[in-house]
């Protein structure tokens, strides 16, 4: 009795054993290492190319002084903000359409239209972006590209978003479309009796019960927002319009591997991490702000 | 990163998600800068499995290089030489996207045994210690190469290298092209700079050219050619002179061009480029001897259409050109095997029979200075096929290539600089000189933040 209890109270370790030695293996210790790098720097050592006994040495803040106060790394987030503006409505405001006109009752071919809008997703980020480019650029566009400059110093921002939301709408439009179909049916069946149209269900009805869901996908989508990479980088070699340090992400691969400052590029993504931190707990507080709200 | 993702914990997930980023980011290059195949090449120095320490084992040597036709003059050394096999391998990416891996990849040791390095970035590597000097592998090599190269591969008395080949800038035209419009192919700046109107004027969607914001060593190349000297050294003290009055003579060249709208700022290697300089929308392409083996990926309708000839001078009569390009091979710091890797690395830059394999299969125009002479160079590469005398002008070319005294530890910085202040300026349209005194500004920065000792 007693040694079955001990082995009962164990078991959750064990179970818990694998998640938590991979947590500190490839999260915890190599976090560790990016922070304990962020405070040091490399000093060259005699000679032309600095080869005799270089040294690492400690920097204090210096790396955080200089990602802080480069003008180059507010502007890389500014520009990362800029597309969000953008593609995050559009991600939710496109998604939360498709998924209501799947819901609607006259719908025909729900399932192809629910896969054909969901395969996008399935295509990976780096392939639909040299997809996309070669659909921006004058000589190859069959969108009208010799028309419309699609890497202009403004439409650049529309062009990138609209990459990004291309590849996601799908996967999100799923998300809302599963809580839809998870809502009472009596409701929309009362109104319908009562003579509502079908879209004021759609608005009225759907909308306000999807609220919770809608709130999630959107802090999702933020906090996807906040890693833009892919497509940048993919764009980055095809015009003039997109630098090596276009949103913070590729600031923090460059400062790392291009220029070889692993350690300013430590910094900058452990600022980034604090960034993500602060806007994650703030969109979740927001969450549950709502959540309360609508219970009440 | 996309927008949005399966949900879970964001920050949980941040930094697996950047490591996925990264990989990805190696794949993209793989599939803009060459579409190679994507067989790692920091698979370790495959040498460890072979011997293990006799001298009369066999070795087998891991080589990085992603010129096409380089495998015939491997196989050519491993027919010759079944004691120390060499296993070549094509990078994810070219250029600094190898560079950078190796630098970051020398930490943990898993380096090749062998790897490709353009000139300019040897002192980077040799900075970061990357690379080892191979002299005692492959004793005095100063007879066989000519000053300019030399200095390419041997920094304070130490050899980094044996040099591979000469990369002079020449000027290529589609011929049919330039004849319809009666046009000869310019001698000087002047000359372009006319040529330029009158091309574009006839076809307001024709030009004589581009201005690339994405190839930095191009833009050396034409600054060396008007005098300019980067990067300079006295003693171990660095003098960065990157907006000097000879690279500012460039620049503004080039930005009168661009205001007139008489070249088109497209980047090269982009889908666009190459379908414009395939369709004839692009006519002129100022290059170096290397073309013709990327030509076939760029415009592969026009072969037989395109002549070469010399790069135009700022003043008549002047042969300087610059140079864009040019490599060596280099033994790293990881190799287990560096005398057995340097061995292979003297033949296939400065043996007859390994210099004459690059030049039939990589057409490659070679720095060693008995093999410039060798009869594979009186056949043009095949795209060249037109052109009888391709190799003739390029040793004349060579001949006059005058680059800079060094190349800076820093490089990457520099070039890097390069592609974002060129291209906002592009972009931008302001002056080109100011991208400049940035590009000085990130070099001089980066410097001094290293602990080096600089002037400029």
């Amino acid at each position: 009795m007693k040694a079955r209890r001990r082995r009962l109270t164990l078991l959750p370790q064990v179970l818990l054993l694998p998640a938590v030695v991979l947590f500190l293996l490839f999260t915890v210790a190599p976090g560790g290492y990016a922070i304990y790098l962020s405070f040091m720097k490399q000093k060259a050592g005699g000679g032309l190319f600095g080869t005799d006994n270089p040294t690492t040495v400690f920097a204090g803040l210096e790396n955080y002084r200089a990602a802080f106060g480069d003008a180059e790394f507010w502007h890389s987030i500014g520009r990362m903000l800029l597309v969000a503006v953008i593609g995050v409505p559009a991600t939710i405001g496109f998604s939360t359409l498709f998924a209501l006109c799947l819901d609607a009752k006259r719908a025909r071919l729900v399932g192809f239209s629910r896969l054909a809008i969901f395969l996008p997703y399935a295509v990976p980020g780096v392939v639909a972006t040299l997809l996309w480019g070669f659909m921006y650029l004058p000589a190859t566009s069959p969108i009208g590209g010799n028309v419309v400059n699609y890497f202009g110093s403004h439409t650049v921002f529309f062009a990138v978003a609209n990459v990004a939301v291309w590849g996601v709408l799908g996967f999100n439009m799923v998300v809302i479309y599963t809580s839809l179909r998870g809502l009472p049916r009596e409701l929309f069946q009362a109104a319908e009796l009562d003579g509502a149209s079908e879209l004021q269900i759609a608005l009225r009805i759907k909308l306000p019960l999807l609220a919770p869901t809608l709130t999630l996908v959107t802090v999702f989508s933020l906090i996807g927002a906040l890693q833009l990479f892919n497509e940048p980088t993919t764009l980055k070699p095809v015009t003039n319009a997109i630098s090596s340090t276009w949103v913070p992400l590729m600031r923090v691969y460059t400062d790392a591997f291009v220029d070889n400052d692993i350690y300013r590029g430590a910094a900058a993504s452990f600022l980034l991490i604090v960034l993500t931190v602060t806007a994650t707990v703030a969109a979740n507080m927001m969450l549950r702000l709502l959540a309360r709200r609508s219970e009440r | 990163m996309t927008m949005d993702e399966e949900g879970g914990n964001g920050l949980r997930t941040n930094l697996s998600r950047a490591a996925t980023s990264l990989a990805l980011l190696a794949a993209t290059a793989a599939l803009t800068a060459c579409g190679s195949s994507s067989s790692p090449s920091g698979s370790g120095s495959g040498s460890a499995g072979g011997s293990t320490g006799g001298t009369h084992g066999k070795v087998t040597l891991s080589f990085v290089n992603w010129d096409g036709g380089m495998q015939s003059a491997v196989d050519q050394w491993n027919k010759e030489n079944p004691d120390i096999q060499v296993q070549l391998s094509k990078p994810s990416g070219t250029g600094y996207t190898l560079y950078n891996k190796l630098i970051t990849n020398n930490a943990a040791g898993t380096n090749p045994d062998v790897t490709e390095v353009e000139y300019q970035a040897l002192p980077a590597l040799i900075a970061n210690k990357v690379v080892v000097p191979i002299d005692q592998y492959i004793g005095d090599i100063s007879a066989g190469f000519d000053k300019s190269s030399l200095a390419q591969v041997q920094f304070e008395g130490k050899t980094y290298g044996v040099p591979q080949n000469v990369c002079p800038m020449v000027f290529f035209y589609r011929k049919d092209i330039f004849d319809s419009l009666g046009l000869k192919p310019p001698t000087t700046w002047d000359e372009y700079a006319a040529d330029a109107a009158t091309v574009h004027a006839k076809n307001p969607k024709q030009y004589i050219g581009n201005f690339s914001a994405v190839d930095s060593g191009w833009f050396a190349g034409l600054a060396q050619q008007a005098g300019a000297n980067w990067w300079t050294t006295s003693g171990t003290t660095w003098n960065v002179a990157i907006d000097d009055a000879a690279t500012q003579k460039v620049a503004n060249y080039w930005s009168g061009l661009i205001d007139k709208g008489l070249v088109s700022p497209e980047p090269n290697w982009s889908p666009q480029w190459n379908t414009d300089m395939n369709n004839g929308t692009i006519i002129g392409w100022v290059s170096a001897q290397w073309a013709p083996n990327q030509f076939p990926s760029i415009a592969k309708d026009t072969s037989g259409k395109w002549v070469a000839a010399q790069l135009p001078a700022w003043t008549a009569g002047d042969p300087t050109v610059g140079i864009w390009g040019g490599e060596t091979e280099a033994v790293t710091s990881n190799s287990k095997h560096p005398a057995e890797a340097a061995k292979f690395v003297k033949w296939l830059n400065g043996s007859a029979e390994g210099v004459k394999t690059l030049i039939q299969q990589v057409d490659v125009f070679p720095a060693s200075l008995a093999d410039q002479s060798q009869d594979a160079l009186k056949t043009p590469p095949p795209f060249m096929s037109d052109q009888a005398d391709y190799n003739t002008l390029i040793a004349s070319a060579a001949k006059n290539a005058r680059t800079f005294q060094v190349w800076g530890p820093n490089a990457n910085v520099t070039f890097d600089a390069y592609s974002n202040d060129f291209a906002a300026a592009l972009q931008n349209k302001t002056p080109l000189t100011a991208a400049l005194t940035q590009m000085q500004q990130a070099t001089v920065d980066d410097l001094k933040k290293r602990g080096f000792s600089v002037t400029g």
